[in-house]
């Protein structure tokens, strides 16, 4: 069967009008932009590792493929959600450079008070 | 649409081993700083961890997890759930797409025979 990376695929190319929404945004990136676009495209979880990982959490091998898609999408965004508060984090304190483990608290922190973070039902006691 | 551009600099290659999953986050292509790598991957594992946990609880009563279990759960944010519905659509287009592939071929053999 083939392998295909979903990210590698645009995304709404079966809208028009999404397609040339798209197409005029790109065209105006830099290319510093549009090669963190693509990076950003590329970018994802490996599948079998995400398989590996939904396997241990439920204690069962068998994951189906559109579970193991989902989770991966979330994830993902999860990710970009965290990063792009931890920028917003720097900025604010005009910090340059790498992004730092306190930029990543203090965006965990804001991204649980806007209830992006699932609750656990037994509390974390060391974070 | 434009959502789904992030203005900044995230390449994540994601890993395994055990447990870990290691995003790579660079601003301008950079190397990241390792213990932010550490931390985001343990934030990443934590978030995984409880939304599948979540996930069964709403599957509970009916036993196997499905996708329709993570569609409930991420049902108020817009942007993830835009995003599922998309790749679980891609995905089925290219399952429908590669059985039509492996029917045509088994015409071609017949015909060649």
């Amino acid at each position: 069967p083939m392998e295909v990376d979903l990210d590698k695929l645009p995304s709404g190319t079966s809208d028009p009008d999404k397609l040339a929404k798209m197409n005029a945004l790109l065209s105006q990136f830099t290319e510093d932009q549009m090669n963190r676009y693509e990076s950003f495209r590329r970018s994802g979880f490996q599948k079998s590792n995400m398989k590996k990982l939904l396997a241990s959490i439920t204690g069962s091998q068998k994951i189906s493929m559109p579970t193991t898609i989902v989770v991966s999408g979330i994830a993902k965004m999860f990710v970009g959600e965290v990063i792009e508060t931890a920028r917003i984090v720097m900025s604010e304190r005009k910090d340059s450079g790498p992004i730092r483990p306190c930029h990543i608290r203090e965006a965990y922190r804001r991204l649980k008070l806007e209830g992006k973070i699932p609750k656990r039902s037994v509390p974390r006691l060391f974070r | 649409v434009m959502s789904s551009y992030w203005p900044f600099g995230l390449t994540g290659c994601l890993s395994v081993g055990q447990e870990m999953l290691l995003p790579r986050i660079s601003k301008r292509n950079k190397t990241p700083l390792p213990e932010t790598v550490a931390l985001v991957e343990d934030i990443v594992v934590e978030y995984i961890t409880d939304l599948v946990h979540k996930a069964e609880n709403v599957a509970s009563k009916r036993g196997k997890l499905l996708t329709e279990d993570f569609l409930y759960l991420i049902r108020k944010d817009m942007r993830k759930l835009h995003r599922s519905t998309e790749l679980l659509s891609m995905n089925e287009e290219l399952k429908q797409a590669r059985k039509a592939f492996d029917v045509n071929e088994e015409t071609l053999v017949v015909t060649n025979e």
